[in-house]
């Protein structure tokens, strides 16, 4: 395995980059894994609908219980060792040392000097919007399983909120690296905004 | 291909406890999922109310290992033990394998027959499998504390495994 020592490196993507988009042409938006691409997103995707259509489809709770696991033990797996790699070259895992101490590894991929290895815009969004949203909703349906007392559902949505939440907690630090602190890029982003919105104010109220 | 050989390495080394750190360096959840589900699943049809085609069922048992070897975790790590959270869900979840063979015995047992024999057999392949899964994980689990400590560490996985082996040996089918 290519390890890379020193973090000088690794290029300090920003994770908010949606206004550099004009001064990259050079790089492509076609999609490069399309493959990966699918799988990523149709995992996910399925265990969500399976949620959603399981008193439909099937009226066994547990053929749906299980699917839904299975198709999220499957997502988790594909999305951390096979698409992150290969659409956003990014990767995390536990390392334990001989002395068995465990510690976790965040790495980004280095942008190589011809650029034949950046990965393309289609990729990194079609990646980043998979791994966003739906923790996000399978939180949404842990809130409406709590309120609504169906608790036998319960387990299976925890588990997707656990094993998706991973998912995107591993990626955003690999993204962040790991020498800037989450919590203080977080306050410094909302802090700019802050900014921005108590600017507009003062000129709306001055003029 | 490469994580299904390590699953398949790890299940062999519980059936054969030898002081290996196989187990416990490359740690994966894999095993205890695959596991977890199929007792799960043959925990089904059981004398429990069958409206809710055995639902509720299903679900417990997997609350029941997954919580139950958090807890055991927990309170490994609270008594000041070096294993690792993932290593300690690893071993716990591997070494329900006996059980799991047991359930199978148990169900095939049960398709001759529900009388007096055939509870004794029962019982005496849910006990020593309990006593083997009890063993393989103690074996791997009690040497991350000091020695003074092991009866404390030891008791909840007696305790863990005891519950799993009360359901399967309680199990009837309808």
């Amino acid at each position: 395995k290519l390890r890379q020592g020193s973090n000088d490196d690794i290029e300090d993507v920003s994770l908010f980059d949606a206004d550099d988009d004009v001064s990259r042409r050079s790089k492509k938006s076609k999609i490069r894994h399309p493959v990966a691409s699918f799988f990523h997103l149709f995992f996910r995707v399925s265990a969500i609908v399976v949620y959603l259509l399981c008193e439909l489809l099937t009226s066994s709770f547990i053929a749906c219980m299980v699917t839904i696991i299975l198709l999220l033990s499957c997502d988790f797996w594909a999305v951390k060792n096979v698409t992150g790699r290969l659409m956003v070259g990014l990767r995390w895992w536990n390392q334990v040392d001989d002395d068995g101490r465990s510690h976790w590894v965040f790495e980004a991929r280095k942008v190589s000097a011809q650029g034949s290895k950046t990965s393309s815009e289609a990729e990194s969004r079609i990646f980043w919007l998979g791994l966003i949203t739906c923790p996000m909703i399978w939180v949404i349906f842990a809130f409406s399983a709590l309120f609504s007392f169906k608790v036998k559902w319960l387990a299976v949505v925890v588990m997707g909120v656990v094993l998706q939440g991973a998912n995107l907690y591993g990626y955003i630090r690999c993204k962040v690296g790991s020498r800037k602190n989450l919590t203080s890029m977080a306050t410094s982003y909302l802090g700019k905004q802050f900014l921005r919105q108590t600017v507009a104010k003062e000129d709306q109220t001055a003029s | 291909m490469r994580d299904l050989k390590a699953v398949g390495k790890k299940f062999v080394h519980v059936m054969y406890p030898k002081k290996s750190s196989a187990l416990l360096r490359d740690w994966d959840l894999w095993g205890p999922l695959v596991l977890c589900v199929s007792l799960a699943l043959m925990l089904q049809g059981g004398s429990a109310d069958s409206k809710d085609d055995g639902g509720p069922q299903f679900a417990e048992v997997f609350v029941i290992i997954w919580f139950g070897a958090v807890v055991i975790t927990l309170n490994s790590k609270l008594l000041g033990g070096t294993i690792s959270f993932f290593q300690s869900l690893c071993v716990l979840g591997y070494c329900v394998l006996p059980l799991t063979v047991a359930m199978l015995v148990c169900r095939l047992v049960l398709l001759a027959g529900s009388g007096t024999v055939s509870f004794v057999i029962r019982l005496i392949v849910v006990v020593a499998m309990f006593g083997w899964s009890t063993l393989a994980s103690t074996a791997f689990l009690a040497d991350s504390q000091p020695p003074n400590r092991k009866a404390l560490v030891v008791y909840p996985i007696f305790l863990f495994y005891f519950v799993i082996s009360w359901m399967i040996l309680t199990f009837t089918p309808q």
